[in-house]
Order: structure tokens, then C-alpha cells, then sequence
């Protein structure tokens, strides 16, 4: 194959897991804590290529790696006393099967034994790495810090924490990261939590349509470029070799 | 690509389930002791294209991998449980619960629900029932005659019959409460069933320690649902709703492409 379609071919399927981690930041719309992702473009070079200081390198268009966007989103106010919203980096710590969780939906429930638990059941921790243990026929107040208090009893106070790269969360699915680099967390600053909000996702969907008019003019651009190179292929053999 | 088809009709199933949601929230907006729902979704799996941590080249590994996410699932929508407006009526027989509590009524199967709506009526033997006819519980009656029905903040219950000066008192009635009333079962008819996830119920006297709340005779309970919030949370989903659609014609579009490559 010519060097144009294989170039263009390369653009044309890095267009294409653009608009699949477009796809998913708009079907999450309505997710609660949920950070849109984008994408980092990169250019591949053949070491071949690379050793070759005479012609042209063959470089190739493609998605490296894609990025979260961690920017706050909208607090939207629910009246309900158990829906924690936070504003500013920090993320909620939750136990998990295997190790810390962290998450930013603050959509939290009581159990019948009165554990404090993320929307899916797993418990929401403290300072000192314990669930919070609350008495379910008690209002629950959390102050802007996470200090937790029933009848102005302290009950301890919520592990919010932060990221200095927030390159090593890696996203697990039902709203929660894990950290997967060996940077340890630090205790989050300039955050508070917004008890009777929730905060919403990230995703706007102005935004999301600007993007997928771009990559979707970027991909026609691929294909016409390819359409060319074939046109010029077929001229070469049916006009050029003609005596 | 087939992946960017799937995550936008997963966003659009879940824009649907939202209204609907939305739809039985504003349907029951004049229904008393009605309490509001409210959707909640996660994103589902992310498939990793490039592992994070993957040696780059023999000296370098990837910082940071590419994930692709699928798209979103709905979990459940909750019940809220905030106090909706007191409307009175002046009938004797409605009652408000100021508090947390729950009204406890016996249905026909002899299974104990639980309620947040206090408009009571008389059947006739005089029992205290709901509009469907079914009995409060602990059971409360009101012999015929009786000249006029007392409710009192703590559910004492009393009477005055005709010619007589002293009231009677007929009972107390008794609330119950739950550790996580959002994981109650919602049976219709405003009409709750306890689960393993709402925990049994702990029943004690209304204005009491328990934190059930105090009983208001005369007035009604009206639902909890902001009518203005949840048409403005229709106008988000459909908006949600149509940009996932979009998504879905621009990955129709890009395939049409891919097709006429080959001319």
C-alpha cells in the first residue's frame, strides 16, 4: 500500500476510539461524579524509520493515552441528607474488595446494621481507615471539612484525598478509580463537602457536540485523502502507462 | 466503533429510564404522601487498549493506558424522603407525621406495610382504616356516636360521646421507622414493605425518643415531588437523550464512510 492510505488509515482509527471515549462521556451524562475523558495524540515512528536519516520517517497518527478531566462539576441540590457533593480536588475513600476505591459520587445510604455505604454497597471509610458507623435513627450532619457528628457527637471524619497526579487513577467502572501508580494519597485541601448535594457529571454536552463535529470532519478529511491517493493510483497505471 | 454504537445506546436507555422516573414523579405530584424518586447511573467497565504500566520500549513503560469506557448502566433510583407540604382539611381522621416515622397498616393478607399517608377513614365497625380499607395498626375504634375524634401529638386517640362531657380514649397509635428507609419496598397504593436492605422496623410512640415524629390532626401530607425540578430535569434528559442519538448518527456517519473507501 501507498504511504498516504497507510498514514490516513492510521488517523482514520485513532477518529475512531476518539469518538468511542466521546460516546462514553456523553452516555454518562447523567452520572453522578463522573469525569469526561479525552484523549492524547501521539505520533508513532518506526525505529526503522527512525535510523534511516535519508527519506522521509513513516509517522503514524495514533491515541497514546487518554486523560480525565477532573474539573468540578455542577452541585445540584437533592434535599436528601445522605447525598455529599464536594467541591475543590479531594475524592471520598471507599473499602474495597481489594484495596482503597476513591470516588467522587457522594451518593451514599445507611445499612440496616447503620454502616455508612456507597451507592453499590461497599462502606465509605474514615480518617483512620474504620466505616463509618452511624445510628440509624439519628439525623446525620457532616460539616464542610467531613467531620461526621449525630447530636453533635463527633463520629469521626470522612478520608478525603487528593491526587498530585491524577494520571495514576485509573477509572474501575461504577464510578470509582483505582490508583495503580505508587504515589501515596495526600490529605485533600481546599475541599469541602456539600452535604444535601450531589455533584453532577463533568460532561457538557455543547462541548461534546463541538468535538464530535471536529473528529467527525477530521475523519471525512481521512477518507477523502485516501480516496485521492487511490485516484492518483489508478491514474498512474491507466494514463501514465498508456502509449 | 461498534463500542462508540453500544456506549451511546446505553445513554440513551438510561436517559429513557430517567424519564420514566420523571413521569411517575410528576404523575404523583397530587398524590399525599407520595415520596420522589430520583434516578442514579454509573459508567460501566472501561476496556484497557493499552495496559498501563506496559514496557513503551525496552527502557520506558506507559504512564498512563488508554481506556475506552462502554458506556453507562443505571443503578436505582432512590426514594427521597424529605417532608412534603401540609395542606389542611380539617378532617378529623387526617394525620401528618412530623418526623421520620411511618404509619403501620395491616393489609388484607395479615403482612404489616407501612406508610407515609395519614388521610384515615371509618368503616363499618367503627374500625380506623385506609382508603383502601385497610386497618391501622395497632387497631384503633370509634363507637358510633361518637361526637367528635381527638388526635393528639403523642397518638392518643380520643373521643366524646354524645351526652357526655369526659372523653374516652380509644388507643394510641404507633409509628415505626426503619434504619434505611431508601431501601423499602415500594408495593403501590403509598404503601411500603420493609427488605433486607431497609433493615426491620423499630416501632415506638410518635414525639417520642425514637425520632419518630409527632402526630398533626386535620392536615394532609402532600407528596414531596418540586414539580419545577422535575421539569427541569426532563428538559436535561432530553437533552442528554438527544445528544447520545447524535452520537449515534455521527458513528452511523463514519461507518458510511469506511463503506465507500472502496469505490
Amino acid at each position: 500500500m501507498d504511504q498516504i492510505s497507510v498514514i490516513a488509515a492510521s488517523g482514520l482509527s485513532a477518529r475512531m476510539q476518539s469518538l468511542e471515549l466521546l460516546a462514553n462521556n456523553m452516555a454518562n451524562a447523567s452520572t453522578n461524579g463522573f469525569k469526561g475523558d479525552g484523549e492524547f495524540y501521539t505520533v508513532y515512528t518506526s525505529e526503522a524509520a527512525d535510523a534511516d536519516e535519508s527519506g522521509v520517517p513513516t509517522t503514524l497518527p495514533m491515541i497514546q493515552r487518554q486523560w480525565t478531566d477532573f474539573a468540578q462539576g455542577l452541585l445540584e441540590p437533592t434535599n436528601n441528607p445522605l447525598d455529599f457533593g464536594l467541591s475543590g480536588k479531594g475524592l471520598f475513600t471507599i473499602q474495597g474488595p481489594s484495596g482503597p476505591l476513591y470516588t467522587r459520587n457522594g451518593n451514599f445510604h445507611i445499612s440496616a446494621d447503620g454502616t455508612l455505604l456507597a451507592s453499590d454497597g461497599l462502606p465509605v471509610l474514615l480518617r483512620d481507615d474504620q466505616p463509618v458507623k452511624l445510628d440509624p435513627t439519628l439525623p446525620v450532619e457532616v460539616s464542610p471539612d467531613g467531620e461526621v457528628k449525630q447530636q453533635g457527637q463527633t463520629l469521626g471524619q470522612l478520608k478525603l484525598v487528593q491526587f498530585k497526579d491524577t494520571s495514576v487513577l485509573l477509572k474501575q467502572g461504577n464510578n470509582y478509580y483505582r490508583n495503580i501508580g505508587d504515589q501515596e494519597p495526600a490529605e485533600a485541601v481546599n475541599t469541602e463537602v456539600h452535604q444535601g448535594n450531589i455533584e453532577g457529571s463533568n460532561v457538557s454536552a455543547a462541548h461534546g457536540a463541538v468535538r464530535l463535529v471536529g473528529v467527525m470532519r477530521q475523519f471525512e478529511m481521512m477518507q477523502k485523502a485516501i480516496s485521492i491517493s487511490n485516484d492518483m493510483g489508478r491514474k498512474a497505471i491507466e494514463e501514465v502507462a498508456k502509449l | 466503533m461498534i463500542r462508540a454504537l453500544f456506549s451511546a445506546a446505553s445513554g440513551m436507555n438510561a436517559q429513557q429510564l430517567n424519564v420514566d422516573n420523571i413521569a411517575n414523579n410528576i404523575a404523583n405530584a397530587n398524590t399525599n404522601g407520595f415520596k420522589s424518586r430520583r434516578a442514579q447511573f454509573q459508567d460501566l467497565m472501561y476496556q484497557n487498549m493499552i495496559q498501563p504500566g506496559a514496557a513503551a520500549s525496552q527502557q520506558s513503560v506507559v504512564p498512563t493506558g488508554l481506556q475506552l469506557g462502554l458506556g453507562t448502566r443505571s443503578v436505582s433510583n432512590e426514594i427521597i424522603f424529605t417532608q412534603g407540604d401540609f395542606s389542611e382539611t380539617d378532617n378529623p381522621l387526617d394525620v401528618v407525621i412530623q418526623g421520620n416515622g411511618f404509619f403501620q397498616i395491616q393489609q388484607t393478607s395479615g403482612q404489616l406495610a407501612y406508610t407515609k399517608s395519614g388521610s384515615f377513614h371509618l368503616n363499618n365497625t367503627g374500625q380506623v382504616v385506609t382508603a383502601n380499607g385497610e386497618a391501622l395498626q395497632p387497631p384503633i375504634t370509634i363507637p358510633q356516636g361518637a361526637q367528635s375524634v381527638t388526635i393528639a401529638a403523642d397518638g392518643t386517640v380520643s373521643y366524646t360521646l354524645a351526652g357526655q362531657t369526659a372523653a374516652q380514649q380509644a388507643g394510641q397509635i404507633q409509628l415505626a421507622n426503619f434504619a434505611n428507609p431508601s431501601g423499602l419496598n415500594s408495593v403501590g397504593d403509598s404503601l411500603f414493605l420493609p427488605t433486607d436492605a431497609s433493615g426491620s422496623p423499630i416501632t415506638g410512640a410518635p414525639g417520642g425518643q425514637e425520632g419518630m415524629g409527632s402526630l398533626l390532626q386535620g392536615y394532609v401530607e402532600q407528596s414531596n415531588v418540586s414539580v419545577v425540578q422535575e421539569f427541569i430535569n426532563l428538559i436535561v434528559s432530553q437533552r442528554a437523550y438527544e445528544a447520545n442519538s447524535k452520537v449515534v448518527k455521527a458513528a452511523d456517519d463514519m461507518y458510511q464512510q469506511v463503506n465507500n473507501l472502496k469505490q
